[in-house]
């Protein structure tokens, strides 16, 4: 490089890429950096492509209450594990600085768990005063219901 | 560049940054299509802790109920009649759908919303349905049941979680 098949070595046709890579290195750091808060909790394999929930970015708060159930007999409540006694009391706490409208519990369950462990949680935290939970689920990219809607 | 503070043009101290670009370029293209995954969820009632004192037999049943169960063999029913089954919800959805223009039509509103004229039509039409389904089942079953229901528009969905087999 710097050589070039041209006559002299004055004339240069080559892009100055230093200021691209400076700018690629700060946007990969951002993103590298922002990625783990997005993904807070436990992986659970939640159900997918489904067509209608509802968007709600108040999952993704590190306040909101959120109980994964990876799999059969595992609760964690945000990234801790737990067991369904120390749930309710875990719960009640996280619950007790919010309004009446706000208690909300979101539910993160394995497609392959059975029902009877979700209901297992919906029974603890209904003792604690909480009518309304959130079934997390990932709905189903816009591009891919294009494609699959002539089909049908 | 091209030309060093050296004595010929032979040797010229340059890196080859063309592939370190296209793997941060790879690496940034993952990280950005990994970010924005916008959570969704089901919202659902569940019944508040019974009061076992509380006497049932006072309370009415409303006519206007909708159970949607799911039995064992992945079978749902709405109410008693049958409605196809777990892998294909289209016929729940579409008998759904079907009960709630109607209701529209004979204007049957929620219990408590006959005369809330200021909220809107639409929110006053009775459109609850409750979920029941057993124990033994996948979860990923029963999430399919309730998305079809709240595809065809009920709100609220209720999980019932007493008495379940």
């Amino acid at each position: 490089m710097g050589m070039q098949a041209g006559g002299g070595d004055h004339l240069q046709s080559e892009i100055n890429v230093t200021p691209m890579v400076d700018i690629m290195l700060v946007l990969l750091i951002i993103f590298m950096v922002v990625t783990p808060f997005l993904q807070q909790g436990i992986t659970v394999a939640i159900p997918r492509d489904l067509k209608n929930p509802d968007e709600d970015q108040a999952i993704n708060k590190e306040t909101s209450v959120i109980i994964s159930v990876p799999n059969d007999n595992e609760y964690y409540l945000g990234k801790k594990k737990v067991n369904l006694d120390d749930l309710k009391s875990a719960v009640e706490k996280a619950l007790a600085n919010k309004k009446e409208e706000d208690k909300i519990v979101y539910i993160k369950s394995g497609v392959n768990v059975s029902y009877g462990e979700v209901v297992k949680v919906i029974n603890a935290v209904r003792e604690k005063g909480v009518d309304k939970i959130g079934l997390v689920a990932d709905r189903k990219k816009k591009g891919a219901t294009a494609a699959a809607a002539p089909a049908t | 560049m091209g030309m060093s503070a050296g004595a010929g043009n032979r040797a010229v101290p340059y890196i080859n940054v063309t592939p370190l670009i296209d793997v941060l370029l790879v690496l940034l293209i993952i990280f950005m299509v990994v970010t924005p995954l916008k959570p969704s969820r089901f919202k659902a009632d569940i019944p508040t802790q019974r009061d076992p004192n509380e006497d049932v037999s006072k309370l009415k049943p409303n006519p206007l109920t909708l159970v949607v169960s799911i039995t064992t063999d992945l079978q749902i029913k709405l109410n008693q009649d049958l409605m196809g089954s777990v892998n294909d919800t289209s016929a729940l959805a579409a008998k759904l759908q079907q009960t709630f223009q109607q209701r529209k039509e004979q204007h049957a509103y929620k219990v408590g919303m006959e005369t809330a004229t200021s909220t809107p039509e639409d929110q006053r039409i009775e459109k609850t349905v409750f979920v029941k389904a057993p124990r033994a089942l996948k979860y990923g079953d029963v999430v399919k049941v309730i998305d079809a229901i709240k595809g065809a528009g009920a709100s609220p969905v209720g999980l019932q979680v007493d008495d379940l087999p």
